[in-house]
């Protein structure tokens, strides 16, 4: 057996004291983080419940802008855009709301609300997404990576086994079938109408252009809060799927993406 | 012997050869044929002479043009005699045309007329000579009266502000053809500006339709020909352009005002007119001068013409009272198309309505067809695109796209309506698209009863959402934050999801590592049991042949036992005995006392010393050992 160093006894409890010390400093950094952020949020809610709402939209930006991301913190700034008349931003973050959290009924009931009041266009979701609405992406990827191992196990015991088992082999190709509908299912949310290029029109009265040009016919009006999906950036426009269907170039500072 | 049929063959293929060439021919034939009746017909010569205007004034110049058809060269008179007339040939051209695969070549003489005193005048046919031929050109009588003063009104505004030299190169001329219209209605225009080739001229601003009360769509530049007007050649520019009066009453329009650089004669060059050899009629042509003839010389200058146009009187009657609620203004003839999709959809959800208004009139008036009943619709702000089939924009389609949105269940989709007024008709006309039958489908979208802003309650909005009239309020902020920051990275784009996945990595590798060990511990046994049977048969074909000593045989018969028994055993074959042997394949007594009686054997002879021993085994004795072992099944 090799040795160990002369100094090795000495290192290791250094190393862990130093470790030790790090991951105490670490936690202390993160909880007065958080801490600190809660405080934002509450002074935001406060802005907001006396009726200051461009200071709560600044209170909820800047958390926002440090990543503290959450289904709630996206539906209070889309009400305090709702209050302040801007019902683009109000359906944009709405929207962000319910991609954190699918099932956030409130930010679902004042997305229909605002919706009606702006008149938004919406992008008609295809068949496929229809029918895939029971899940959602990371759903859809857990039981993708859950029926991929199954097969896998199942397919290694079919190599290994004297005897091949119709029961494992029925398994395995169930598993697999899952796992190739789940990651259809992946990819047509992924790649929807709101999937990841989902953007959502914020400016006001956009409209959407046969080409990259202020004077080039206008192809569909876009309401603020519409919904539109990227599909390629040129400058400072951006080549978009619209409602019914239809296609057009739109100032790419009057659409901003749902994800962050 | 003589192959009839390979001759017949080799007949048949030189008469197929023939026969090809034959057609060949006969196409080259044909082919050279035409060209030649073509060339035929393209050449037989003909003359036409034309006069550039049959009316004239005494000491007013006439272009005589004599042109000869189908001739490369003729011998056309220097001079032609008229009494009262001086009739001279000032140029010759030759004009080579193509057209479909037939080419004409064409002389022309141009000949410049003076009338020298008033009355009809006759020119007699002349004879042009083509070589041994000769074609005749047709009589022709020029009418000249006495006064000088006769001009087109359209240019009488050339030369009273330009220098008399100048104002002879160009001219602008407005042309409105319809003098009465309505408010709104679209009437086209033409503006010509003529230039003189010979002056080098450069359009250099405009041109431009003065005037107010009315609008002119853009000018756009329609065509550009060559005119001879009075006996001289004009490079004629035509512009179109429509006009639309924007109040009643009666107008004024024009004077059309352009400007172009020319070309001129300096004045001392005008001042030696009458000593020009070009000048044969001393009319105090600027282009008679040598400057014409000499174009790099220092006689001419650029000089800045003004051009200017009559006005032309336009009478614009009132639209009559009583228009149709969505009219916009649009006046002209028009036809609509409506259509709408999808044709199916849910309540709240889009449609497109796609309506299409063509025909010819004031575009930039016709708005978007309206929904006659916008009862449970929302609609939205149309977008629009123009194609016009014209020059000008009076006429083409102009195609809206409206998006509307059922607010209830519907089965059809309303008429729009589009009016305009028809300025043939004088009155207003309202298209209606037919009712389109449409699906919608759901129930109006959930209201939701909202709290007031700013008060903490629990999220139960919606279980507690109830039906609310308009306008709707949003629900409440939430004041609970996870303790966790959330992400919109999907899960499958996260490290720690691929980082999860080492688990069931791991555990497969675990399981295969496993299975591998354990088949190959059972290929070894596997591969023990083949070695033991590979053994045993050997020793069987050795006990089977006589040639060995008997303590040869003896080891080898009690090794075939041990190797049986260890094969149905699964045992080492050095630990078995006999007892061992006859348990594991339970033999009777009496098989049990000779298998051990060759074991004793097999040891006596193997320890005693007595080696090869002395004599052989009777044949008795290995048919015995033989059938015992040979019984020895498990």
């Amino acid at each position: 057996m090799k040795p160990m160093p002369a100094c090795f006894g000495k290192l290791v409890p250094g190393f862990a004291k130093r470790s030790f010390y790090s991951v105490i400093i670490c936690a202390f950094l993160i909880s007065s983080a958080f801490a600190q952020s809660d405080a934002t949020f509450a002074n935001a809610n406060q802005e907001y419940a006396q009726g200051r709402f461009q200071e709560a939209i600044d209170g909820y930006d800047q958390l926002v802008r440090s990543g503290q991301w959450s289904a709630n913190l996206f539906y209070d700034l889309g009400n305090a855009y709702f209050r302040t008349g801007d019902f683009g931003h109000a359906i944009l973050n709405y929207e962000r709301a319910l991609t954190l959290d699918r099932h956030h009924p409130e930010a679902d009931a004042n997305l229909r609300i605002v919706r009606d009041e702006a008149r938004a266009l919406e992008l008609t979701s295809t068949l496929a997404e229809r029918y895939l609405k029971f899940g959602n992406l990371n759903q859809f990827t857990v039981a993708a990576a859950i029926a991929l191992w199954v097969a896998t196990f199942c397919i290694g015991a079919l190599i290994f086994a004297r005897r091949r088992s119709g029961a494992v082999i029925a398994l395995s190709i169930v598993s697999l079938s899952i796992f190739a509908g789940a990651v259809f299912a992946i990819h047509e949310l992924d790649n929807g109408s709101h999937g990841r290029a989902l953007a959502i029109v914020t400016g006001m009265n956009v409209q959407a252009r046969v080409a990259t040009a202020d004077n080039a016919n206008s192809v569909l009006v876009l309401p603020p809060g519409s919904e539109i999906r990227l599909l390629s950036n040129r400058g400072d426009w951006i080549y978009a799927a619209l409602p019914n269907s239809l296609r057009g170039w739109v100032p790419a500072k009057s659409a901003e993406a749902v994800r962050l | 012997m003589v192959d009839f049929r390979s001759i017949l063959k080799a007949e048949v293929c030189m008469n197929g050869t023939r026969r090809r060439r034959t057609a060949w021919r006969a196409l080259l034939v044909g082919t050279l044929g035409f060209f030649v009746v073509v060339c035929a017909f393209a050449d037989s010569p003909s003359a036409t002479a034309v006069l550039s205007n049959s009316e004239a004034a005494v000491g007013e110049t006439v272009q005589l043009q004599i042109r000869v058809t189908g001739a490369r060269s003729a011998d056309a008179p220097e001079k032609i005699a008229v009494d009262g007339l001086q009739i001279y040939r000032t140029g010759t051209s030759q004009h080579f045309e193509m057209n479909n695969f037939n080419v004409t070549s064409s002389v022309i003489y141009d000949y410049t007329i003076l009338p020298m005193k008033a009355g009809t005048f006759k020119i007699p046919p002349q004879t042009i000579r083509l070589g041994s031929n000769a074609v005749h050109t047709p009589e022709l009588t020029l009418n000249v009266a006495d006064s000088p003063g006769r001009s087109s009104s359209s240019r009488s505004n050339r030369g009273q502000a330009q220098p008399e030299s100048a104002n002879q190169l160009v001219f602008a001329e407005l042309v409105v053809p319809k003098k009465v219209a309505f408010v709104g209605e679209m009437v086209p225009a033409e503006i010509r500006l003529g230039f003189d080739p010979r002056a080098h001229p450069e359009l250099a601003d405009g041109p431009e339709i003065a005037g107010q009360g009315f609008t002119t769509q853009k000018l756009q530049q329609a065509q550009q020909n060559l005119e001879t007007i009075n006996g001289r050649t004009y490079d004629v520019i035509t512009f179109k352009t429509a006009i639309a009066a924007t109040r009643a009453g009666r107008f004024e329009i024009g004077p059309v005002k352009a400007k172009a650089r020319v070309s001129v004669p300096r004045r001392q060059a005008t001042q030696r007119s009458r000593s020009r050899p070009f000048d044969l009629f001393n009319l105090d042509d600027p282009f008679s001068d040598p400057f014409f003839a000499d174009p790099f010389g220092r006689m001419a200058e650029r000089r800045e013409v003004e051009m200017e146009s009559e006005s032309a009187t336009f009478d614009v009657k009132p639209l009559p009272p009583n228009a149709p609620p969505n009219f916009s203004g649009a006046v002209g003839n028009f036809a609509m198309t409506t259509e709408a999709k999808p044709k199916r959809v849910q309540v709240g959800d889009p449609i497109t309505v796609t309506s299409t208004v063509s025909g010819r009139g004031n575009f930039d008036r016709v708005n978007a067809p309206a929904l006659e009943d916008d009862q449970g619709w929302h609609e939205y702000p149309s977008s629009s695109k123009f194609k016009q089939d014209d020059e000008v924009g009076i006429s083409g389609a102009k195609t809206f796209e409206t998006v509307i949105s059922p607010n209830e269940k519907k089965q059809a989709l309303p008429p729009f309506g589009f009016s305009y007024f028809d300025p043939v008709k004088e009155k207003y006309v309202t298209l209606r698209s037919d009712a389109m039958p449409i699906s919608v489908e759901g129930g109006a979208a959930p209201a939701v009863v909202a709290s007031q802003p700013g008060a903490a309650t629990p999220a139960t909005a919606a279980a507690s959402a109830k039906p609310s009239p308009k306008p709707q309020d949003i629900l409440y902020q939430l004041t609970e934050r996870p303790k966790v920051a959330q992400s919109f990275t999907p899960l499958y784009a996260q490290p720690l999801f691929w980082t999860a996945q080492f688990i069931p990595l791991f555990a497969l590798l675990g399981l295969v590592s496993w299975k591998a060990t354990q088949a190959r511990r059972e290929n070894r046994e596997a591969q023990r049991v083949a070695a033991l049977q590979h053994e045993a048969a050997e020793l069987m074909r050795k006990l089977r042949r006589d040639d060995s000593s008997p303590q040869e045989y003896f080891s080898q018969a009690s090794r075939a036992v041990r190797v049986k028994t260890a094969l149905a055993r699964n045992v080492d074959p050095n630990t078995v005995d006999a007892e061992t042997a006859a348990a594991a394949f339970q033999l009777d007594e009496d098989s049990r006392e000779r298998l051990r009686r060759l074991f004793e054997r097999s040891d006596e002879l193997s320890y005693s010393g007595a080696h090869n021993g002395a004599g052989g085994i009777s044949a008795e004795n290995r048919r015995e050992v033989l059938e015992l072992i040979e019984n020895l099944r498990p």
